[in-house]
């Protein structure tokens, strides 16, 4: 397809990109705006390494075209981070192991991302049901589940100390 | 060429002068593409914000066909849709269901789409809009075989209508997939039951799926159940001999027996907790 003008907000930034419309948001996260964190796994939909947020709500990069996006404010792995460092879900991934090779990271922090802010007390079958559309093949999952649930008493005992 | 109309009157031009494919979800779309490039023309209907969302009307409830799934589950909705919401939950991952649209499951017809058999059980109605006008139809009309739907080329689907006569109604919903999560069905089975004050079922609706090449009805069994006490063991009243004629088939996922046996042990837990919830 001949390439148009395709107007993309992420991570709070406006960009212009000339690209073709057929082009998918994942390959313009990455290859127009170097934003690499997002990662392609598996193509058909069932990995959820792709993940960011669309308006607030996670979706796959690798299934939906950036045209589709004009409009949107797209959230990466790059833009959760808090006042210049580590988001306390991040800080608790690395914490707890809860990243073996890295590669489905970014992907589980977009939903759990979501999942705390929609649910800041998740209990551990809701952590699972919310993780199912993301597939780690390093951590067998623990090591998140035990991240997770770190995150939500830090930021229990982070309230308590505020009040 | 990449079309991106932002009224459906505008969409449904487009569509008439360029044809081309629709994008909606593209949760199917682009999957089904595997490595190939989006070729050819493609008429994105996503930012339709006119036929997404839920409106309750004095006889139907009239949802967009662009409501995606997760939609649908936080939507306030009667008895009658909990089998509908039930299917929602089952559609792909959480991700998939934050962006995958109704009109897309009925559209792309899979005998494995996990809407229609709650659909049909609600006697739902879709609304196809084009350049001339508007049209509706039964999804049991709709649907006509594997991936095939009487859609026209120039036709988008604009809404789906359900009528409100049994909102009230117990419904309920079964998938049996090889694991838990982001599966694709084996069978399934929808349920809507309906009883009166006495507790006898006074409407009931059964439905197969993934076991023939468009979800099938039970018609012999409903009428069976009506009249029947609205009980826990409600499900034994099902037998093998109420399939019918519904058809599955050998794949990589199971056998046509197996699936059978797995339809009619789903059928009977569908009405149990229809009984139980109703």
């Amino acid at each position: 397809m001949k390439k148009e003008l395709v107007g993309l907000r992420v991570n709070g930034r406006t960009h212009e990109l000339a690209i073709e419309p057929s082009k998918l948001l994942l390959d313009a996260l990455r290859q127009d705006l170097q934003l690499t964190g997002s990662k392609r796994g598996c193509d058909d939909s069932s990995c959820g390494a792709c993940t960011v947020h669309v308006d607030g709500i996670p979706m796959l990069s690798c299934t939906m075209l950036a045209a589709s996006c004009e409009g949107q404010e797209i959230t990466t792995i790059e833009g959760v981070s808090e006042h210049g460092s580590l988001a306390a879900i991040q800080k608790a991934y690395g914490d707890w192991g809860g990243a073996q090779c890295g590669y489905c990271t970014p992907g589980f922090i977009m939903t759990v991302k979501h999942l705390l802010a929609e649910n800041p007390k998740p209990t551990e079958e809701e952590i699972r049901g919310a993780l199912s559309g993301n597939l780690c093949r390093c951590t067998g999952y623990n090591q998140m589940y035990q991240a997770i649930k770190a995150a939500v008493e830090a930021e229990q005992k982070g309230m308590a100390a505020a009040r | 060429m990449y079309f991106r109309p932002d009224t459906l009157d505008h969409a449904v031009q487009v569509l008439a002068s360029s044809g081309g494919q629709i994008l909606a979800g593209g949760t199917d779309f682009f999957p089904s593409l595997g490595d190939r490039p989006v070729t050819g023309t493609v008429v994105d209907i996503s930012g339709l914000g006119e036929i997404r969302g839920v409106i309750t009307e004095p006889k139907y409830i009239k949802i967009g066909g662009l409501t995606t799934w997760t939609e649908i589950i936080q939507t306030p909705l009667p008895p009658c849709f909990d089998g509908l919401k039930a299917a929602a939950r089952e559609i792909g991952s959480i991700q998939i269901q934050n962006r995958a649209t109704v009109a897309g499951n009925l559209c792309n017809a899979s005998p494995a789409a996990d809407s229609v058999p709650a659909l049909l059980t609600l006697d739902a109605e879709v609304e196809l809009a084009s350049q001339v006008g508007i049209r509706r139809l039964p999804i049991a009309d709709f649907i006509v075989g594997n991936r095939k739907t009487l859609r026209q080329p120039g036709e988008i689907l604009s809404h789906v209508f359900v009528p409100r006569a049994i909102e009230n109604a117990a419904s309920t919903f079964l998938k049996l997939g090889a694991r838990r999560y982001l599966v694709i069905s084996i069978a399934m089975a929808a349920a809507v039951i309906q009883r009166s004050s006495t507790g006898h079922i006074t409407d009931a609706r059964v439905c197969v799926g993934s076991c023939s090449a468009v979800a099938r009805r039970l018609r012999e069994l409903e009428l069976k159940l009506i009249g029947a006490p609205a009980r826990a063991e409600l499900g034994l009243l099902a037998t093998a001999h109420d399939l019918g004629d519904i058809s599955p088939i050998n794949d990589v996922r199971a056998t046509a027996a197996y699936r059978r046996d797995a339809a009619l042990t789903l059928v009977q837990r569908a009405l149990d907790a229809c009984a139980r919830g109703s």
